[in-house]
C-alpha cells in the first residue's frame, strides 16, 4: 500500500509546472526620484514684498523640482516596459 | 516530469536511446529470430511470447520516451533562451536607471541654480520697495492677498 501511495505522489508530482524563469523588478530612477516632493511655502501674517517674491519663487522652484521626479517615473516606466515586452516577442 | 530536472541532458538522452535500441532490437529479434529457435524446441515453445512482449513494450517505452525527451530539450532550450533575454534585459534597464537619473540630477541642479539666483536678485532689488508695501506704508499688502495666496499653497487633506 505504502509503495502505492508513494508511486501515486510520484505520478502526481509530474503534472506539476515549474517556472524556472525569474525577472528581477527593475530599480527606481535614482535616489532623487524616491524622495517626496516638499510642500509649498506660505506667507507669514505680515510679510514684506522681497518675502512674498522669495516665497512665490521657492514654490515654483518646488513645483519644477516635484515635476522633473514626475517626468522621470513616467519616462522609467514607459522605457522599462518597452525593455521587459522585448523579452516575451 | 520535473524530475527530469534533476538529471543530467547527457544522462537522459543515453537512458532513453538505450531504451529504443534494446527495444527495437529486441522486437526485431523476438520476432524473426529468437521465435524460431523456441519453436524448434517444443518444451521451449510456450515461452516465445515473453520475449516478444517485452521487446514490444521496451519499443513503446522507448519510443514514447524520446518524444518525452525531445519536449524536454524543447523547453530547456527556451527557457535558456528567456533567461538570456531576461539577463539582457536586466542590463538594459540598468544603463536606462544611470541615464534618466543622471538627467533628472542635471535638471534638479538646473531648478535650484535658478531659485538661488532669483533670491539673490530679491535681495538685491526687490528689498528696496519692503519699506513701501511694508503694514501700515504707502501700498500696503492687503490680508486677502496673503490669504488667497496660502490657501492655494494649502496642500490637499487626505
Amino acid at each position: 500500500m505504502k509503495y502505492l501511495i508513494l508511486l501515486s505522489a510520484l505520478i502526481l508530482s509530474a503534472c506539476s509546472t515549474t517556472v524556472p524563469v525569474t525577472a528581477k523588478f527593475p530599480d527606481p530612477p535614482g535616489k532623487n526620484a524616491m524622495e517626496r516632493c516638499l510642500d509649498l511655502k506660505k506667507l507669514s501674517d505680515t510679510p514684506t514684498l522681497s518675502e512674498i517674491s522669495k516665497t512665490v519663487s521657492t514654490n515654483y522652484g518646488t513645483y519644477y523640482e516635484c515635476a522633473v521626479k514626475s517626468d522621470s517615473w513616467i519616462e522609467w516606466y514607459q522605457v522599462q516596459k518597452h525593455i521587459f515586452e522585448n523579452i516575451v516577442k | 516530469m520535473w524530475l527530469l530536472h534533476f538529471l543530467p541532458d547527457s544522462f537522459i538522452q543515453f537512458i532513453v536511446h538505450t531504451i529504443l535500441v534494446v527495444g527495437l532490437v529486441g522486437t526485431f529479434l523476438s520476432f524473426f529470430v529468437v521465435n524460431k529457435i523456441l519453436r524448434a524446441f517444443p518444451f521451449l515453445s510456450q515461452y516465445v511470447t515473453i520475449p516478444q512482449v517485452v521487446s514490444a513494450v521496451l519499443l513503446v517505452a522507448g519510443v514514447y520516451l524520446e518524444g518525452g525527451y525531445s519536449t524536454e530539450m524543447q523547453w530547456r532550450a527556451r527557457v535558456a533562451e528567456v533567461e538570456a533575454k531576461v539577463a539582457e534585459a536586466e542590463e538594459k534597464s540598468k544603463i536606462v536607471n544611470t541615464v534618466i537619473e543622471q538627467k533628472t540630477v542635471e535638471k534638479l541642479k538646473v531648478i535650484q541654480g535658478k531659485t538661488e539666483y532669483i533670491t539673490q536678485y530679491i535681495d538685491r532689488e526687490i528689498v528696496k520697495y519692503d519699506t513701501k508695501f511694508m503694514p501700515g506704508g504707502e501700498c500696503e499688502i492687503p490680508k486677502e492677498f496673503i490669504k488667497a495666496h496660502n490657501d492655494a499653497a494649502e496642500a490637499p487633506k487626505k
